[in-house]
């Protein structure tokens, strides 16, 4: 009973009526809403009354002259399976940024901090890269100027040179994280070492004198320490305690007293390591 | 060692954290009734056999002995070596081949073998292949390898175990037909030993800040991939718009046929998909969700993704700073770590499980402390859980 189907091209850009009518009452609802809203508060409206369209009558009768009708039941009590198959989704990976990809989709477990600074770094993108290159690179040369600024003088131009400019180099230098300054000495006769240590340390103890005759307080004395030889990180199959070197496990005395733990009895021992 | 009594335990519940936490303490352990009333399959099911030839391998000493029917099992530890050149070890890389009709995931071996790797003598370094390795999800309740990586793994950062580890997946694999056996290959790198993890103290689970996940298939379209991924993010965009989830396509493995009729002949195996989401709160905790197409097939991508959705949900809506699934781990490592208080809150719905209750009371009998419980600030009905260390962590390398 199945007749040549027609194309109806104006049908299908139509709402069909069930949807017409739902979308109607439910504006009708809400303008009733408002209205008794609006008159428990003022006075009741007069003359407004609520439009409602006919919706009972589809416009359907252009194609009534059809063959076709529809399907027909099936005569044998079959019921037609209805498989929905929605349209292809897009691709979802599509806006993945890469990084992102590289982060989560390694062999390494993802770690929490390396995707905090992705996220930073990210957020710088957006503004315009030129002019920012642009004040970050006067930023440093305005940070350097005041940094530097004593090593000026007046006559000359911006840029050191000379002995000013190994000074300014090793400010930053030291900025960046310098150990130690390029221009002190590291090699020297131990006399001249000597000397100037005990030359800073004569000027030092000078300077705290003179203070306390004057009452001035100063900052604390700091006691300079080398490396800490037995806090240091201690490898995983190594002993727990004394250098082993050459076959041989040296303990110097301080191992030897902290394994053999205080003599009196009841006493605490005097300073309190933890060692594993 | 040999002079403290073994620990006695029955039954098979949990006996790979018993097992670890035996090597771990260096405490031997006597398990019985192993399954005694199974008419069928009485004693040791083969992943149990091969997970304790997994601590053979990384341990040197250990002795293993098993009672004829396979129900009583005599565990004494030795010391976790790990992947150091010796028996057993070809280049450093421990080869570990699963039974091939191995119904358990290969997360089954690599959980515990996680929590033994830290404490190693030398790095970790195992490569698990054969026809019994199943990369994926299992029905069993195994997680897959992606879930593995992406939330059991950066549990360990937070006790300071970070550098120099790997899980690689080198192929991936869904179960085989009746959930046994796949052919994947993975091969986990552990090389941060520490002598003693960090003592933590998570008592802010945070908010949840992004979504991620990686949607797997082996053997069939990409396609379903992608509507798996429609239709988990058609859950969780309502709730959160940071998900990503990566697809990975790839081919099923194949194994030669074992029946001999055809020398050459290969069969394909471990087709099917699945979904692993994380999601991610702002203080770092994890929280996760795997779902895996049966063996037998008969569900639509759009189910899996919707019911993993729906499974992160749950584990997010648990709440505390641990989920599920990395709750016995993390309390294993603060019971493991230094003579200190680690505190740790945690769902109610989440300690209350027979399995975390069960493993405080095996951590009692290996010696542990008590955990003690109480109340937490927020009015959220978490419990914070106070646990102290045993300050071992790793007892067989101490050199007094």
């Amino acid at each position: 009973m199945l007749g040549k189907r027609k194309r109806r091209p104006e049908e299908a850009s139509q709402p069909s009526p069930q949807e017409v009518g739902s979308a109607d009452s439910e504006s009708g609802i809400l303008h009733e809403a408002f209205r008794r809203h609006f008159e428990a508060q003022f006075k009741p409206l007069g003359g407004l009354k609520l439009k409602t369209r006919d919706v009972s009558t589809p416009t359907l009768d252009a194609d009534s002259d059809s063959e076709w009708n529809g399907f027909s039941e099936p005569e044998d009590g079959r019921t037609v399976e209805v498989v929905e198959c929605t349209a292809p989704p897009k691709a979802s990976l599509a806006g993945v940024p890469k990084e992102e990809l590289k982060s989560f989709m390694t062999s390494k477990p993802p770690s929490s901090s390396s995707r905090t600074k992705q996220a930073v770094s990210k957020s710088d993108d957006d503004s315009d890269d030129a002019t920012d290159a642009a004040n970050i690179r006067n930023d440093l040369a305005l940070q350097r100027l005041l940094a530097e600024s004593h090593l000026l003088d007046p006559q000359s131009s911006y840029s050191p040179t000379g002995a000013n400019r190994h000074k300014a180099t090793d400010l930053r230098l030291q900025s960046l994280g310098a150990k130690a300054s390029i221009l002190s000495q590291d090699k020297m006769p131990m006399s001249h070492r000597k000397g100037i240590i005990a030359k800073a340390s004569r000027r030092e103890e000078r300077r705290r004198r003179e203070a306390r005759e004057n009452g001035i307080i100063l900052e604390k004395a700091r006691k300079s320490r080398g490396p800490n030889i037995d806090r240091r990180e201690r490898s995983i199959d190594g002993p727990g305690v004394g250098m082993f070197r050459k076959g041989m496990l040296r303990l110097n005395k301080r191992d030897i007293s902290e394994i053999e733990g205080s003599k009196r009895p009841g006493g605490r021992s005097q300073k309190k390591t933890s060692r594993r | 060692m040999a002079s403290t009594p073994s620990l006695r335990f029955e039954s098979q519940r949990s006996l790979t954290y018993r097992l670890i936490l035996s090597t771990l303490t260096g405490r031997q352990v006597h398990i019985s009734g192993i399954r005694p009333s199974s008419p069928t399959n009485p004693g040791l099911a083969n992943h149990e056999i091969s997970f304790l030839r997994l601590l053979e391998a990384i341990t040197n000493g250990s002795e293993i002995t098993i009672s004829y029917t396979g129900t009583t099992l005599l565990y004494r530890p030795g010391l976790i070596v790990g992947s150091a050149t010796g028996s057993g070890v070809s280049g450093g890389v421990i080869r570990h081949e699963p039974p091939p009709g191995c119904v358990r995931g290969i997360s089954y071996f690599l959980i515990p073998l996680c929590l033994l790797a830290p404490f190693s003598k030398s790095p970790v370094n195992v490569l698990f292949t054969g026809p019994g390795v199943i990369t994926s999800a299992t029905s069993a309740g195994d997680v897959s390898v992606d879930t593995v990586r992406t939330a059991v793994l950066p549990l360990f950062e937070q006790f300071g175990i970070s550098n120099n580890i790997e899980l690689r997946i080198l192929r991936r694999s869904c179960a085989g037909p009746e959930g046994r056996g796949g052919a994947g290959e993975v091969q986990l790198i552990f090389s941060h030993q520490v002598r003693l993890p960090k003592t933590i103290h998570l008592m802010n689970p945070g908010k949840i800040k992004r979504v991620r996940g990686v949607a797997y298939c082996t053997g069939i379209s990409s396609a379903n991939n992608a509507r798996m991924i429609e239709a988990a993010r058609g859950v969780l965009n309502f709730f959160i718009n940071d998900i990503y989830i990566f697809s990975d396509v790839s081919p099923a493995p194949f194994l030669p046929m074992t029946d001999g009729s055809n020398a050459g002949a290969k069969r394909r195996i471990g087709v099917g998909f699945g979904l692993s989401l994380i999601a991610e709160s702002s203080a770092s905790v994890i929280y996760s969700a795997d779902v895996v197409s049966p063996p037998s097939g008969g569900q639509p991508p759009e189910i899996i993704g919707q019911r993993c959705a729906h499974q992160l949900l749950e584990s997010v809506s648990l709440g505390g700073c641990v989920s599920p699934l990395g709750a016995p781990i993390m309390l294993t490592l603060m019971a493991m770590g230094s003579e200190d208080v680690g505190r740790l809150q945690m769902s109610k719905g989440v300690i209350g499980t027979e399995e975390i209750i069960g493993l405080g009371r095996d951590l009692r009998r290996f010696g542990a402390s008590g955990w003690g419980i109480r109340d937490g600030e927020r009015d959220d009905g978490d419990v914070i859980v106070s646990v102290v260390g045993r300050g071992v962590g790793n007892v067989g390398r101490k050199v007094a």
